[in-house]
């Protein structure tokens, strides 16, 4: 009985080749630093990933749904500094609620633009992407925004507090993660995503609404930067105009590793997970390992494209093949 | 204000003063590097358009690349077709400029680059450079930090952008300095915080891992060092370790005034701006204007901070 199971768990293990990687990066670098394993260090990781784990979630939707989110980068500038600011000018109270509606906008007009007028979204969020930075600038006028008073607020325990011992940024990305694994995996909504972005012409005649469907991902993904914003702004205790630039990359990146496939109905919010933590992971032991810069960029895209190789193999059942 | 309404608001001004323009009113142009993307280049740009306006002999046309350098080069070739009297310019690439800036001293319009030099090929075509001496920066910082830790002791550095001459500027200073000045103070590592608050915390925090006794940060500049300074307070080691940054940001003046930052190195958007447009006016006026025309940027201290403004960025 227990033969029979491992033997057929054996294949299904195989199977996850980003699981595969990311184990044999994990051992590898326990070995080059004794400090990487520490709970220390795991923990920290598991904190800076969340700011990025939460976009990634939201992005991992669209891209099933068959689209792409490239201003997510921006929208992150934008929700951060706007709850900075409005934290010293009307509480945190009243803070939140306005960034995460105004956040909410900005991912309709998205939605509008690519699911009702059936735009092609690379090419729109590309164009939020500056057009939502330019919206920064105008509302700040390029100043930084700063939380004057770090200790007073309750603001703080986004981004720095703890709940029985754990980071609120780690609890935070854990819920949501789960949360958003169960839509995906048991819920109508879930199913929906997948069949339009598996084959947008087939699920219209199956009856499904595509537009609405596609236009949701877009509120998900700008409702998952506004909670993003909260972690950072709460972080730093401040905001760059900047601050989100070259985020969407660093998130796609993830949301591709954990295998999610660009041309839509494939994909998996756990792995999207496993994806973000692999990054953040990567990062952190070349620091540990006291590796200079340069070759964190070298190293960090090649075990990148060894982990989404060694995937792809493990999906095929060989390493190389001729035919896809 | 966009950017494009800002041109468009600079170029109607131009034509409005070009009426009442009269033979020794002087014209000069300005391209900047990317106005808005942070502080510093915000309050530059308000400071250079108010001396301007306080001047009544001189018209300024106001441009910015938007950090695009291909921009920029176009910015400078239209600034020479306008024949204006000089160009001042904040380079978005010291290297890439170089031959717009032979144009234009083939154009016999004097340049003067402003805040972060041109590359060394493009230095016979400049009038003058007007701005921080960044190395300078690095070496004050690493005499605070040696003052500091009495000449003892292990830091870590989070550097700029890398590539960026400011960030290189300011971390060879640094470097030489605290190796020649103090050599018992030990560097245990250096990694880049990109500018950016956030991500110098996530280094800091890699480095409170790392090591477990860290004396010292020096940060490229205040915005970096605070982010640092938040990593330290949130892991409970900031007692008693001594941060040192440059560029001296209002955050960083605040954390000064509460006892948790040492020390900066005081530079103001302001002065940048008025040392930019009064060396072109020099050099336009004959006078012999030193090539690399520096403005102070004096130490900043919790012991001397009251004799300085805070700063508004």
């Amino acid at each position: 009985m227990l033969l029979t199971r491992l033997k057929a768990g054996g294949p299904a293990i195989a199977k996850q080749g980003i699981l595969v990687a990311f184990i044999l990066f994990m051992i590898a670098f326990s070995v080059m630093s004794d400090r990487f394993m520490s709970a220390d260090n795991i923990m920290s990781v598991f904190r800076q990933s969340a700011i990025i784990g939460v976009i990634a979630l939201g992005v991992t939707i669209v891209v099933i749904g068959g689209n792409l989110d490239l201003s997510v980068g921006s929208m992150l500038s934008f929700a951060t500094v706007l709850v900075v600011d409005l934290h010293d000018k009307i509480g945190p109270e009243l803070a939140i609620p306005v960034m995460v509606l105004a956040t909410l906008c900005l991912g309709a007009i998205n939605g509008f633009l690519i699911g009702i007028l059936r735009l092609n979204s690379l090419i729109v969020t590309l164009g939020m992407l500056s057009a939502i930075q330019g919206l920064v600038l105008i509302y700040s006028g390029g100043q930084n925004v700063d939380i004057v008073d770090h200790s007073g607020t309750w603001f703080a325990i986004f981004g720095r507090g703890a709940v029985f011992g754990i980071a609120t940024p780690i609890i935070i990305f854990g819920v949501m993660a789960l949360v958003f694994h169960i839509i995906m995996t048991t819920m109508p909504f879930g199913r929906k995503v997948y069949a339009v972005g598996g084959n947008p012409t087939a699920s219209v005649f199956s009856g499904i609404p595509r537009s609405r469907v596609v236009f949701t991902t877009y509120l998900i993904s700008a409702l998952c930067v506004a909670v993003a914003a909260m972690i950072l702004g709460s972080r730093v205790m401040g905001s760059q105009n900047n601050v989100g630039q070259g985020y969407e990359l660093q998130v796609l990146a993830a949301v591709i590793l954990g295998g999610t496939s660009l041309l839509g109905g494939a994909g998996s919010i756990l792995k999207t997970v496993l994806g973000v933590l692999m990054l953040a992971f990567i990062q952190n032991g070349l620091i540990l390992m006291g590796q200079p810069y340069y070759t964190q960029w070298l190293v960090t895209w090649v075990v990148i494209i060894v982990a989404v190789w060694l995937d792809v193999a493990a999906k095929r059942g060989r390493l190389f093949s001729p035919i896809a | 204000m966009t950017k494009t309404m800002r041109i468009l608001l600079a170029s109607c001004g131009t034509l409005a003063l070009a009426s009442a323009a009269t033979a020794d009113t002087v014209r000069i142009g300005i391209t900047q590097n990317n106005v808005g993307i942070d502080s510093y280049q915000t309050t530059y740009e308000r400071a250079f358009i108010a001396a301007a306006e306080a001047n009544p002999d001189v018209e300024v046309i106001v441009l910015d690349a938007g950090g695009d350098v291909a921009r920029q080069i176009s910015q400078l070739q239209d600034l020479i077709q306008q024949q204006v009297d000089a160009i001042i310019i904040w380079p978005t690439d010291g290297q890439a400029l170089v031959p717009a800036v032979r144009n234009a001293h083939r154009a016999e319009i004097p340049v003067v680059v402003t805040n972060s030099n041109i590359a060394e090929a493009g230095m016979e075509f400049i009038a003058a450079f007007s701005g921080p001496n960044n190395v300078q920066q690095g070496i004050y910082s690493a005499e605070m930090m040696c003052d500091a830790l009495d000449g003892e002791g292990q830091i870590v550095q989070i550097t700029g952008m890398p590539g960026y001459t400011t960030a290189i500027e300011r971390q060879q200073g640094f470097d030489d300095r605290l190796a020649e000045m103090c050599p018992g103070v030990t560097q245990l590592d250096i990694q880049p915080g990109d500018w950016n608050r956030e991500r110098a915390q996530r280094t800091m925090e890699t480095f409170l891992t790392r090591f477990d006794q860290i004396d010292g940060v020096y940060s490229g500049d205040d915005n970096m060092g605070v982010g640092a300074l938040n990593a330290a307070l949130a892991a409970g080691r900031a007692e008693g370790m001594v941060f040192i940054g440059a560029t001296n940001f209002a955050v960083g003046y605040d954390a000064m005034a509460r006892g948790e930052y040492w020390g900066s190195v005081y530079q103001s958007p302001v002065d940048d701006a008025e040392a930019a447009l009064q060396t072109a006016l020099d050099v336009l006026a004959g006078e012999d204007v030193p090539k690399l025309n520096y403005f102070d940027t004096p130490k900043i201290t919790q012991d001397n901070m009251e004799e300085f403004d805070r700063p508004v960025f």
